[in-house]
C-alpha cells in the first residue's frame, strides 16, 4: 500500500470514527498516523475536523442531538490528544492562527456550547484560554489583557445572564478596540450582539458548531489550494 | 356578573368553566425591577426571604394586574437542600440569577437522601413561607402558582449536565434509575407546594426540548417519568418545556397534564392543529424580546398574535427578565385583557 493509500485510509478512518462516537478506533488511527510519519495536521484537519463537519450536518438534519455531539467531541479529543503534541509549526504554515479567550459569563454554569466552540478552536490550531464558566466579568479583561488574545468568545445559554455581555464587550472594546469579540450562546441573536458592540454570534450550540466548522471549513480550504 | 377574581379566574380557567376576559399570569416567574426598586432592594437579596419573595411578586402583580403570584424566582432551592450549595452574586452588579456551583461530577457521586428532610433545609422554608403569605393576602386575591422542574431538568441541576446526556446513550441503565429517583423527587416537592395550597403547579421540564434530545429518546426517557409525575400529582397541573417542541407537542399532550405550556419556538397554530380545541395551551412570546428589547407599540401585535394562533391563555415562555420596560408590561396586560375578551379554543366566556 502507497503512503497515498494509507494516507487516505487512516483519514476515512479518524473520520468514521469521530463520526460514530468510537473513541478507541480513533484512537487507533492516530498511532498509526504518527506510526507511519504522516502529516499530522493533515490528519486532524482532514481526518477528524472533516469528520465533525459531517456531526455538523448530521445535527443539522436532526439525525444526530446533543448527546451524539458531545460523544462525537469526546471521540475527536481522543485523537487530538494524541496528534496534537506532533503538529509542527511547518505543518501550520502561514494558516491563520491566534489566541482565543473564552468563558461562560457570571451567573451561567452552562458550558456545552462554550466547550464544543473550545475544540473548534483548539482544531483549528488557536491557542484557547479556557476560563471556564461562571466567570467574572472582569476576568475577561485581564485575560484579554495577559494574553493579549486577538478573539474573546463569550457563551450565555440564559437570558439572564446575556446582559453581563455587554458589559464585557464595553470594558474589552474601550481597552482594546482591535479585539474581536464572539457572542454564542441560545438568547444571542445577531441584533443583540451588534446591540453589544460583538464582532460576531453563534444562536446555539449547534449553531455555534456550524459557525466554527464553517471556519474550519474555510481553513481546510485554504490548506488545500 | 361582576368581575371575577384573579384567584377565581385561575380556578376556573383550569376547570374550563367560562371566564369574563383572559387571565394574566404564568408558570414561570413574574417578578419585575418596579416592585423591587420599590421595595429598596437588590434583587440578590429576594431569593433567600419569606416575606421579600411573597412581597416583590404581590407588588408585580399589583403594580401592572397579573392575576397570580409565581414563588420561588430561582432553580436552585432544591439542589442547595440537597446539599449541592447555592450562588446568590449578591456583590454581582444588575440581576444575576442563583446557580448551582457544586454539581455531582458523575453517577458515582449521586447520593440522595432516604427522606424529606431536604424539605425544611436551606431556602426551602422561605419558599414555604412565601406561598402562605401569598395566599392569605388580600383575603386569597391573587392565584398562587407553584412549579418544581421535571425529572431530567432537575437531574441536570444536580449532576454535570454533560454526563447526563452522554449517559443517556452511553450509561443507559443508571441514567435512567437516577431519573426514576428524580422524578420521585419531582413528586414529593410538588406534593409538598400542594399541601401548602398553591393553585396551580407547573412542572417545567425545560432542559428536554428537541434541541438536546431526539423525540425518540424523549418517548422512552423522558415521557414515562413525567406520565408517573402527573399521575400522582393533583390538578391543575401544566407541563411546560421551552425550546423546540413542534415534534414533541402530541406526546407531552399524552402525560397527563391539564394543560401545556410552549414557548416562542413552538408552532402553536399547528400544534392546536395536532391536539385539537379541547386541550388548554399555554403561550407563547419571548418575555426578553418583547419586554426588554421592543418598543411599547409592538407589543400589542405579539400577544394578538399568540391569541390568533390559538392559544387559551397568553404565557411568557420563561421567566420575564425582571429588568423589564413598565411601559412595554402594561401594553402585553392591556391586549391580553383587549384579545382575551372572546372564548379561546378550550375556555369560555360568560358574557
Amino acid at each position: 500500500m502507497g503512503n497515498s493509500e494509507i494516507r487516505e485510509r487512516l483519514l476515512k478512518e479518524l473520520n468514521e470514527g469521530v463520526v460514530e462516537y468510537d473513541e478507541e478506533r480513533v484512537k487507533k488511527a492516530a498511532l498509526e498516523v504518527l506510526d507511519k510519519g504522516l502529516n499530522v495536521y493533515d490528519a486532524v484537519m482532514n481526518g477528524l475536523a472533516a469528520g465533525m463537519e459531517k456531526v455538523g450536518e448530521l445535527y443539522d438534519q436532526q439525525e444526530y442531538f446533543v448527546p451524539e455531539l458531545l460523544m462525537c467531541a469526546d471521540a475527536l479529543y481522543a485523537g487530538l490528544d494524541i496528534l496534537k503534541p506532533h503538529i509542527r509549526l511547518e505543518d501550520l504554515g502561514d494558516k491563520p492562527k491566534g489566541q482565543v479567550v473564552i468563558g461562560t459569563v457570571q451567573g451561567d454554569v452552562h458550558d456545552i456550547g462554550k466547550n464544543i466552540i473550545k475544540m473548534m478552536f483548539e482544531v483549528a490550531g488557536f491557542t484557547v484560554h479556557d476560563l471556564g464558566r461562571d466567570v467574572p466579568l472582569e476576568k475577561f479583561v485581564e485575560e484579554q489583557l495577559r494574553t493579549d488574545a486577538e478573539i474573546v468568545a463569550l457563551s450565555a445559554m440564559m437570558t439572564t445572564t446575556m446582559m453581563g455581555m455587554k458589559k464585557v464587550v464595553e470594558m474589552i472594546k474601550e481597552r482594546n478596540p482591535n479585539v474581536a469579540i464572539m457572542l454564542g450562546g441560545a438568547p444571542v441573536t445577531r441584533d443583540t450582539a451588534d446591540l453589544f458592540g460583538a464582532d460576531g454570534y453563534a444562536e446555539s450550540a449547534g449553531n455555534a458548531v456550524q459557525e466554527a466548522i464553517k471556519m474550519i471549513g474555510r481553513l481546510r480550504e485554504m490548506q488545500n489550494r | 356578573m361582576t368581575a371575577l377574581t384573579p384567584r377565581e379566574r385561575i380556578r376556573r380557567f383550569f376547570q374550563r368553566e367560562p371566564i369574563d376576559v383572559m387571565p394574566v399570569f404564568s408558570g414561570m416567574g413574574m417578578v419585575t425591577i418596579q416592585a423591587i426598586e420599590e421595595m429598596g432592594i437588590r434583587f440578590a437579596k429576594v431569593h433567600s426571604s419569606g416575606g421579600l419573595l411573597a412581597r416583590s411578586a404581590i407588588t408585580s402583580a399589583e403594580i401592572f394586574g397579573f392575576d397570580a403570584v409565581i414563588v420561588p424566582y430561582d432553580m436552585c432551592t432544591v439542589p442547595e437542600a440537597l446539599g449541592r450549595g447555592v450562588s446568590l452574586y449578591e456583590g454581582a452588579e444588575g440581576i444575576l440569577y442563583p446557580t448551582v456551583p457544586s454539581k455531582w461530577k458523575s453517577l458515582d457521586e449521586v447520593s440522595l437522601p432516604k427522606d424529606t428532610t431536604y424539605l425544611s433545609k436551606g431556602r426551602m422554608p422561605a419558599v414555604d413561607e412565601a406561598i402562605r403569605i401569598a395566599k392569605a393576602y388580600e383575603n386569597g386575591r391573587y392565584a398562587v402558582g407553584g412549579w418544581v422542574l421535571g425529572p431530567f431538568t432537575m437531574a441536570g441541576q444536580l449532576i454535570e449536565l454533560d454526563v447526563l446526556l452522554k449517559g443517556v446513550k452511553k450509561d443507559k441503565e443508571r441514567v435512567e434509575e437516577f431519573l426514576g429517583k428524580m422524578t420521585d423527587l419531582v413528586i414529593e416537592v410538588g406534593k409538598h407546594y400542594q399541601r401548602l395550597g398553591v393553585d396551580y403547579m407547573n412542572i417545567r421540564e425545560m432542559g428536554s426540548g428537541t434541541d438536546l434530545l431526539s423525540p425518540r429518546m424523549w418517548k422512552s426517557l423522558i415521557q414515562p417519568n413525567l406520565k408517573k409525575v402527573f399521575s400522582e400529582l393533583s390538578s391543575p397541573k401544566i407541563l411546560h418545556i421551552c425550546g423546540s417542541t413542534d415534534l414533541i407537542i402530541e406526546m407531552m399532550n399524552e402525560c397527563g397534564a391539564d394543560a401545556i405550556s410552549v414557548d416562542q419556538k413552538n408552532n402553536v397554530a399547528e400544534s392546536r392543529k395536532k391536539l385539537g380545541g379541547d386541550v388548554i395551551i399555554l403561550g407563547n412570546f419571548d418575555p426578553y424580546g418583547t419586554l426588554v428589547k421592543m418598543e411599547a407599540q409592538q407589543v400589542e401585535g405579539v400577544i394578538k398574535k399568540c391569541i390568533e394562533s390559538g392559544v387559551d391563555a397568553v404565557w411568557p415562555g420563561c421567566d420575564l427578565w425582571p429588568d423589564l420596560k413598565a411601559d412595554n408590561v402594561r401594553a402585553y396586560v392591556e391586549a391580553v385583557r383587549r384579545y382575551g375578551e372572546a372564548a379561546t379554543p378550550a375556555v369560555g366566556r360568560t358574557k
